[in-house]
Formats: C-alpha cells, structure tokens, sequence
C-alpha cells in the first residue's frame, strides 16, 4: 500500500530537549531562540528551528541545518533561560505521507487524529504499538494529512515493523 | 431439502459448496451455515456439554447456546463457533463436537443414564475422595468427558491488528433503531460510527415482513446504510461486536474482516480490535428471545419462535414441515403467521394465555389452523422431534405429531453491555423482563432494548434520542418525518415453567443446566443468585446465559418464594461474546510480543556472530564465539582473560544516562545519592550509590560532573527507568523549589568499555591528539573532544578492575565508532567482549550488580557501608538506621572459593555451616553470583553470609538442593583480582 502511506526518515538532523529554568516561562524562551515556543501540545517553526512542545516548559528542538556546534549554540542563544540535552542521536523522526497517512497513525495511537481534534501544528507525547513517541501534524498546507514522529533510536526497528504490517492492511475505502 | 422454492435475502445465482461433517451440502449466498445446514434437512448438529444429547438449532444469532461446531481445519481450527453466525463461504468446513465417534451415535450418551448423579454441583459431592485422586484422575477424567470443542494445539495462523475511533455518538446495533438514529445523527453532522455484528444491517427488519413506508423493511434498512455509507463522517462497521464498556467512555469491539472468506488475504489480519472513545452511545441491540422450560425442550426441533421466522423469512428455509407453535407472547403468532404463508404445515397454535389478542390469531383461526388457548406443550418426543404432549386448558392430554416446535417465551432486551460496569439491571413487571435503570456514563438504552418492542418505537426511538443528543453536543439537528411503520403490540405473559413434565426441562442449553438443578441448588441453601449461577453453573457458558438467564432467574425466585425482583440480577461482564485471545494480542506475538531495543553496534555484533541476551527490551550481546569453541563457557573465559591481558571492547550502551542540570542540581543530586556529590570537581567522575527512601539500596552508577551547574549520571541497564522517575519525582514533588533540570539521555549516547592493560594504548591511537596520560587524565576522570564533527566523551573509569575507559559518541555515530575502535585495535588484538565476559570480570572484582542490587539489601550488606555520608541528609539516610538494617547479624557480602578445584559453584545455592542438616533454620545466606575465572583458574563466587566479612577463611557448604550436590568452599574477601586496586590506575 506504498501508494496511500509512506514513510521517509528525515536525515542528518539535529536535535535537543530544552527544559525551561526554574521561572522562565515559553515567551522568554521562544524570544531567545527566535520563535514563538508553544504552550501547548503543539509544534512550531520559524528561524530554521522546529520546536516541539513535550510537557510544561519543554521542547524537542529539531533543526534540518543546524548551526554548529551543536547544542552549544542553543544553550549560548538561550544564556542559561533553559537546560540543553543534545539528543541528535536520540531520535529517529519519521515522515509519514500519503492519503492514507492519519488512518494509519490512527491504528497505533489511542488519541484522536481528526483534523478539529488534532490539527496541523498538534503535537502529542504518547504511545504507538508500547513505543513511546512524540507525534505532531505538519502545518504545510500542501500537504495536509502529513504526520512527523520521533521514535527512540533504539526501537526504530520495532517502529518499522509497526508501520509495515500495519500499512499493509490500510483499507482505501476507509480513508 | 427444505430450502423454499422463493424468497429470502440469499443469493441464488450464486450457490456455495461447503462440507459439515465430512458431508458435502450446498448452500448460497447470503445463508448463516446455520441456515444452509436447515436448508440440507441438517437437524442434529451437535452432543451437549455434560449429558451428550443430541442437540439441534435454537436460534439464528449470537445468542445460540447449541449449534456450536468448530470451523475450518487444522491450526486455523476455530472451535465453539456458533453455526448461527457463521457467513457461508465456498469450501466451508465445519465439524460437530462433543461427540465419538460421530455425531449419530456417541458413547458418552450414557451420561444420560447416569443423569441422577450429574447434577448441579455433582463434582463437588462425587469425588471427594480419596482427595488425591482429584487433581490425577477426577479432573482430567471431567475434563474429557465434558467441555466442547478442542483447541488445535498449534500457533494460530492468523493476524490480527486495532484500530481507533473516536465519535461523537456510537450507535450499538445497526437495526431499524440504530439505523433511524444514525441518519439522524449522521445527516445533523455527527461523528458516528455504527456497528452491527451481521454483515447486513436491518436488524430484525431482515428476519420478519414488516413494511417502512410501504416498502419492504430489508429494502428500507439497505436504502438507509447506503445513505449512512454516503456520509463521511459516518462509519458503518459492520461484522463488528461491541464487546465490553469501559471507564471513560471506551468500548471495545471486533470487526471479522475475514471470517467470512475461506482465508484471509495474504498480510491481512483476520480481526481487528477497535478501542471506541464516544461521546455517547445509543445502545440499539435489541431482544432476545426466551425459550420455554418443559420436558425434552432441547430437542433438535425445538427452535425459538423468532429463530424460525428468521429462517423462514430471510434464508428460505424451513426447518421443519410439520410445525407446532408454542407461544406465551404475541410475537409467536407472527411467526405461525410466517409458517402458514410460506406453506409450512401448521399443526397446531398452541398459546398458554387465556385470550391471546395477536391479530395473526384471528386470521389464522379463520385459515382453520388448530389454535389451543389456556394449553402448554409439556414434553416433546423423539431425538430429532417427533411430536409433543399437550396439556389443554381442561388438564386433558394430546400428542401432536410434529418435527418443529417454535417457541415464544417472550423478550429479554439485550442490555449486557450497559451492565459492564456494575449497573444492576431492574426487572419490569409491565413487560416481564430485565432493563437498565442506570446505563454507564453517557450510553443510553433504546427501542427493544429498552423494552419498547414494536417497530415503530424502534424508529421513533433512534431518531428523537439521536436528535436529542445531536441538541446536547451542539449541533443543529434538523427534523425529519419519522418513517412510517406498524405499532404492533407485544404483549406477553410469562410462562416461566410447564408445571408437570416427564422429561428433563432444560433452563441453560449450552451448560446443561434443568429445572431440577436449580430447584436443587436452591434446596442446597444456594438461594444467592450468585451462588445458585455458580453451584449450577447456570449462564456460565460461551453465551453468558443470553437465552437461560431470565428463565433460571424466575425458577430460582420460584423455588425460594421470592418475587423476581427480589430474586436479584447477575451482572454482565466483559466480553459480551466470545473473542479469540489473538486479537488482544494483535501484532504483538512472538519476536514481535514487546518492543526490541537495538543498540548502535548491533549489526556490527551480529557480524562478528554476538550471541545476544534479553536484558529488559534491550538486545545484548551476551559472547562472542570464534571457530573451534566449544562452548559458552571457552568464549567467555578467552573473553575475560583477554581484557586481563591485553585490551577488550564491551558495549555498555544500555546503561540509562540522566542529564540533571541547573543552578541547583549539586544539591539535588547530593540529596539524591548516598555518598557526597556536591563538591565533586569539573571534568571529575564518582561512583554514586542511591538508596531508597526505606533504606535499602536503590541503584548505583556514575555521577560526572561536566560544568558547574552540568551533570551526567549513569544507572543500571534495568533501573534506568526507576532512577529517571525517581528523580522526577524528587524535584518535581519533594523539592519543587530547586531550579534543577533533568532528562533523559540514555538513547543519546553510544558508550563502549575499553578496558585492559593496553587500552590506554588503543586509545592512544584512535585519538592521537588527546593526552592519556595519569596527569592529563587521572583515574575517574573525563575529557571531551571532538570526533567526526560530533562531540565525543572519554570517561576513565573501571569495572573490570584494569585500566579503562569509556567511551561515548552520539547513538547514530556509535557504529561507526565501534568499527574505527576495533579498526586502530587490530594490531594489539582487541577482543571484542559481551555481558557474560562483563559480569565474571566485576564477579572477580566483587563488584555488586543485579543480583546484589536486589532491592532487599543494604549498603552494609554489599560492603559499601563507608560511602554513607555523615555530614548530609539524603534519600533514606533515616530510614537506614532501623536496627533491622544495622544489625551485625545481616547476611554481608563475602567471595567463595571451592575447597576442591574444578568444582562448580552456582548462585542460588545456600549457605550452610559445614556438617550442619540441610534445614532452613540453618540457612546463613546464599549465592548471589558465580562465574569461572580464568584468572583465578577455577568458580568463584559472591554471597551474602550472615556476619560474613568477620568470618574470611571459614569453611561452608554450599548447598543446592535442585541442581547439585553440596559443595564445601572457603570464604573470603569479595575481591579476587588485584585487592590493591593498582591497575585500574596504572
């Protein structure tokens, strides 16, 4: 079913967890990495940097290009605002495309996915086949039923395995 | 054959081969193999649970408690499948059970004879002694001689996977109900999603002749689910059973996407297990009808009055050609209605109320067709039904020939489900049946489910209740003429027992539950209707009592003079109807049952033939066997002395890592850890030992300090998680006031031991520019440099004892990392080592790990009573001063040596002064761990030993009652190799 879902992982990525210090609230933080850093499960983009909201007064910053070195130059931009982890190595995030892309994602997580529910710019920290994931639901207007998923490096294969049995039985007319 | 000349919702272009007990038979499209096995003239299709008797057809939908065959063949053998459920397919094949030889004559029959002995609760009267004989000869004698169909033995074929959905209204039962309320609610805009377990939706509309608007019901039912299929934001699921109600509005359902086809498609799962979050729910699941307790009232033949309409109706078949009906409640004129229309045979009418009102009465009586008012029918005949006893309104006796008997006992609404979550149901007097007072939050109960039979309730039903809901969540619902329909009455007056009977009177069919086992049970004193349902095992079975609940409850208020409602209710719990264990399972089976954790070097170490070990989710290479080993133990033991001797490469990236960072977080961590942190200098590494807040030790680990407010600590591979809420849950709840951060990086980093007296060499040149010298990098220190771009980590610290390191890179460069290090490693034969090699090189250390890490010892207990700081408070420092924990006489840590070389010692063995019986009142410790040490050049091992460290050089048994025999062995100090400690800082 590679014609209604696909999964490509985006390469050579840089990423961190940015954990807010004790009193900094997200305008601080957002104004210091050049965007406006969500408040809610929701994920942002702006100045070449993505940033993820994963619980209060944390992202998942993901950048494509990022300036080096990295995360010095977050922890420099944000000038002891927030704590920085690189987890460049961390993750492996998935694009996952195609008409058939929200029916599958919707097979493995336990939150709904319709668009009034979880629209373009929704994040969730949750759960896909017992593997912890941070989801999110790319803004693109061109591509409106384009999800992104960060899955520990560790479980990629067992992520894989999910998405090509579960791909498999998409139903098209169910989508 | 008595498959109708015309008629029916089957498919007669298309005929369908399929084989019942190796007997070939034809069917079409369209039929149940219930309703082709009618249309073959099939009466007898199954031997019943505890008597073996013949039985036949009941009903025609998920309720039957009879006509359960086993489908398919070989590991795709399905058993307990209803035959009233089961979708025709070409090539079908389906077995009875509970019989042998075969169905025809059974030799278990004779349980029959012996009936006087088999009832309820006979296992517990019967064989009682000797008490021995229960668990070797009773039980499994029992268990062979009853139960039903037999599980295949081998894996099941099939697949099976979930999904989600999440609706603003689940609608339980595509009937006229649901499908009235899902047009209503679907058309306002709703997200609906509608399941009906038939692969048609209509409901009862497709088993009687009722017409919509004029038009036929089916057509009607099919005009609206293609309108429903037309709406997006409506799902149809049909072949889907709402199985079970949850908290939070959640209910879980099956959809059979392939049972209906010889196979699945290749890839495609069989079943899919939907988790359904609604806003609310309409439960529309309409009636079951209830059979009538009299003699022989489980005779194939014996058939509910609304399974016969239904196959009369809807599959052209007649179930029999000479047809008595014996009816307490109007609905059974419809089907006498039905039998006479379709040139059925109608012998008699029988109906036990005085004036039945039914308009089917007064037609049929002018049709001339005998009508017995005020009569029952007491027993029925023969073993496929030959004819049955009639006790007329003036206590006279007739036999009436006959080879059908339709029975009418009135409706129970099918209100399971809205008990899932303890709801009691209350009984009705003005319909004599069970309803839902109190249905779970946001469900609600309609149409015949809520005791409102006729059809025109069911429509005006489903589309004001869904409108009204469609109201509450805010959208604008826009009115619309409720289709047309009959109001027909359905009256009934409950006949809960023939009085006088010959026969045996069968309350529950599928567990062989009679009137008598009830009237016993209640005689017993098992008057609790709990009780009563587990003494008789009375709606117990597959079916969960759906036909004989109702009837053993009245039998039960009967027999101990209670009103029915103060008889009590059972509850109803999840799964509504059977579900195979696969589907809760779904893709998770086998390899596949949890997620797998790959580390970086993991194809790295499947090249250099790695053996791996689970170590929770984590996949770790546990040795490394070379050509002409001959087994684990040589390939360790090469492994282990290798490292002694020259330089070996472990990976240790499992270990959880923790970034606590912050102003605060020296003073986090030193209230977290035993041992001082806070003044630990940049670029330092300490061992670290965390306790519990009850004392005991936790975990231990790493703590580096890398900037003033920067740490990274490391725990154990299995506690990462533990040690990661723990301190969550310090600074989030007990010191929300620190500003301190923490994540974790445990799946950031690649980390590989390298570890010897020629590491420092390796080293030296992979990373030519670094200095390794003591000086620039002492013992427990660390650097950070530059490799391929991406920051690199070198800790220099020790568990094997030898000089060592650790090295970290980001996880997606760590196979790269591990292939350059064995690449510059080459010529000083690096040798690539696994857990097994680890652990006998820390045994050999006395290091503790798992196995004494425990969670039931002390720091004292591993002999680590020295890092217990003074001068702080921290996590259980309180806690470990209970005399319990600061007691001498606590098992401590010490090494055994065997007294005879070569012998083998085993963790798990006990501790026994040398001479003393092998009782537990002698028992002084036992084996934690044990390796062989090529250093040492035989086994040793670490155990905990009452007051051990005072008692080096003492002799003790070591005594293994499961796996050897005893072994004598002299303690000693933990640490067997290099007790200075002069080569991990050379």
């Amino acid at each position: 079913m590679a014609d209604l879902v696909t999964l490509t992982e985006r390469p050579g990525l840089a990423l961190a967890t940015i954990m807010a210090r004790q009193g900094v609230d997200a305008a601080a933080v957002g104004a210091a990495l050049g965007l406006a850093a969500p408040i809610r499960p929701e994920r942002r983009a702006g100045g070449g940097l993505e940033l993820v909201a994963t619980g209060p007064g944390q992202w998942l910053a993901v950048a494509d290009a990022p300036a080096s070195p990295w995360p010095e130059v977050l922890e420099s931009r944000l000038g002891g605002l927030a704590s920085v982890s690189d987890q460049s190595g961390a993750y492996v995030v998935w694009r996952i495309a195609g008409p058939g892309a929200r029916a599958l994602c919707q097979r493995g997580v336990a939150i709904d996915l319709h668009p009034d529910a979880f629209p373009p710019g929704a994040a969730a920290t949750t759960v896909i086949a017992h593997l912890g994931v941070v989801l999110w639901r790319l803004e693109d207007p061109n591509a409106p039923e384009t999800f992104e998923v960060a899955v520990f490096r560790s479980y990629a294969q067992s992520f894989r395995h999910w998405f090509e049995i579960t791909a498999r039985s998409l139903d098209p007319q169910r989508i | 054959m008595s498959r109708l000349v015309s008629g029916g919702l089957i498919d007669r272009a298309r005929p369908l081969s399929f084989r019942f007990d190796g007997r070939a038979l034809q069917g079409f499209q369209g039929d149940t193999l219930a309703s082709a096995l009618i249309a073959g003239g099939v009466r007898r299709v199954g031997r019943s649970f505890k008597y073996h008797r013949p039985r036949g057809i009941l009903t025609a939908g998920s309720e039957e408690p009879n006509a359960l065959v086993t489908l398919r063949e070989g590991a795709a053998a399905e058993p307990n499948t209803r035959a009233t459920t089961i979708e025709l397919f070409e090539g079908l094949s389906a077995t009875s059970q509970n019989r042998w030889p075969n169905l025809a004559f059974d030799v278990l029959a004779v349980n029959q004879i012996a009936a006087p002995l088999l009832g309820a609760g006979f296992y517990y009267k019967t064989f009682m002694w000797p008490a021995a004989f229960w668990e070797k000869v009773y039980e499994p004698l029992i268990r062979r001689s009853a139960g039903l169909g037999a599980l295949s033995g081998q894996p099941d074929p099939d697949a099976y996977d979930r999904d989600h959905a999440f609706c603003d209204l689940l609608i339980i039962g595509a009937g006229p109900a649901g499908l009235a309320a899902a047009l209503t609610a679907g058309r306002a805009g709703l997200r609906v999603v509608i399941a009906d377990e038939d692969w048609r939706p209509g409901g009862r509309l497709l088993a009687e002749r009722r017409t919509i608007d004029d038009a036929p019901g089916h057509a009607w039912a099919q005009a609206a689910a293609a309108e429903l299929a037309s709406l997006p934001n409506v799902t149809l699921l049909t072949r889907t059973t709402v199985f079970g109600v949850y908290d939070g509005c959640e209910y879980a359902a099956v959809e059979r996407l392939a049972d209906h086809l010889p196979a699945p498609a290749a890839g495609q799962p069989r079943q899919r297990l939907w988790k359904i979050i609604a806003r609310r729910a309409l439960l529309a699941a309409g009636a079951v009808e209830r059979p009538l307790v009299f003699g022989g009232n489980d005779r194939p033949g014996v058939m509910t009055a609304s399974a016969v309409s239904t196959y009369v109706n809807r599959f052209a078949a007649a179930p029999g050609s000479r047809a008595v009906v014996f009816t307490t409640a109007d609905s059974g004129w419809d089907t006498a209605q039905d039998l006479q229309d379709a040139g059925v045979e109608l012998a008699a009418v029988i109906d036990a109320r005085e004036a039945p009102l039914a308009p089917a009465a007064s037609r049929l009586r002018q049709a001339g067709v005998q009508i017995l008012t005020g009569a029952v029918v007491s027993d029925a005949h023969g073993a496929a039904l030959r004819a049955v006893d009639v006790r007329t309104a003036d206590g006279a006796k007739r036999r009436i020939a006959c080879d059908l008997l339709a029975v009418a006992g009135g409706w129970s609404p099918a209100i399971g489900l809205a008990a899932n979550l303890g709801n009691r149901p209350v009984w009705s007097d003005a319909i004599s049946a069970f309803l839902i007072d109190q249905a779970p939050p946001g469900m609600l109960a309609i149409a015949a489910a809520a005791g409102r039979f006729s059809l025109a309730q069911a429509l005006g039903d489903g589309a004001r209740e869904a409108g009204r809901i469609a109201q509450d969540l805010g959208f604008a619902a826009t009115p619309a003429p409720v289709p047309a329909a009959d109001d027909e009455p359905a009256c009934v007056q409950p006949l809960w027992h023939v009085g006088a009977h010959r026969k045996k009177a069968f309350v529950d069919f599928q567990h062989d539950v009679t009137d008598s086992d009830i009237a016993l049970a209640s005689r017993e004193g098992f008057t609790s209707v709990e009780h009563a349902k587990r003494y008789t095992t009375l709606g117990m079975a597959t079916d969960q009592g759906r036909t004989s609940q109702v009837n053993g409850l009245a039998l039960l208020a009967q027999a101990t003079g209670k009103p029915i409602d103060k008889a009590g209710t059972i509850l109803s719990r999840p799964p509504y109807a059977p579900v195979a264990i696969g589907l809760f399972a779904g893709p998770h089976r086998d390899e596949h049952f949890r997620p797998t954790r790959l580390t970086a070097s993991h194809a790295w170490a499947t090249e250099r033939g790695a053996a791996f070990v689970d170590a929770g989710q984590w996949k770790r290479a546990q040795w490394f066997s070379r050509p002409g080993e001959n087994d684990w133990l040589e390939t360790v033991s090469r492994e282990a002395a290798a490292v002694r001797a020259g330089v070996g490469i472990c990976d240790v990236s499992t270990l959880g890592k923790i970034d606590v960072h912050g102003p605060d977080a020296a003073i986090l961590l030193d209230r977290l850890y035993a041992n001082p942190i806070a003044a630990l200098a940049v670029g330092k590494v300490r061992y670290g030992l965390m306790l519990r807040e009850d004392g005991l030790v936790m975990d231990d680990g790493t703590v580096s300090r890398l900037a003033p407010d920067r740490f990274f600590v490391t725990t154990t591979t299995v506690n990462a998680a533990k040690v990661m809420q723990h301190i969550d849950f310090a600074r989030q709840v007990l010191w929300p006031d620190l500003d301190v951060q923490a994540c974790s990086v445990t799946e950031q980093w690649a980390t590989y031991a390298v570890a010897g007296p020629r590491s420092r060499d390796l080293l030296q040149a992979f990373a030519p520019d670094l200095d390794f010298s003591n000086a620039a990098l002492p013992f427990m220190g660390l650097v950070q440099f530059r490799w391929r771009g991406s920051v690199a980590r070198l800790f220099r610290v020790s568990f094997s004892g030898e000089l060592a390191y650790e090295i970290s890179v980001a996880a997606h460069h760590g196979e790269a990392l591990v292939r350059a290090l064995f690449e510059v490693g080459a010529p000083l034969e690096v040798t690539a080592y696994g857990t097994e090699a680890l652990g006998v090189l820390r045994v050999e250390k006395g290091h503790p790990a798992g196995a004494e890490l425990n969670g039931q010892t002390t720091a004292g207990d591993l002999g680590l009573a020295g890092l217990m700081s003074k001068k702080k408070d921290y996590i259980g420092r309180i806690m470990a001063q209970r005399p319990g924990l600061t007691d001498p006489d606590r098992p401590t840590l010490v090494g055994l040596r065997p007294l005879t070389p070569g012998a083998r010692l085993r963790a798990g063995a006990h501790l026994l002064p040398v001479g003393a019986a092998s009782v537990a009142a002698n028992d002084q410790g036992y084996v934690t761990s044990a390796a062989y040490s090529p250093a040492v050049g035989s086994w040793i091992a670490l155990g905990l030993l009452r007051r051990g460290p005072s008692r080096h050089g003492e002799r003790i048994v070591l005594h293994d009652p499961v796996r050897g025999p005893d072994v004598e062995a002299e303690v000693c100090s933990p640490v067997f190799v290099d007790p200075q400690g002069g080569r991990l800082r050379g």
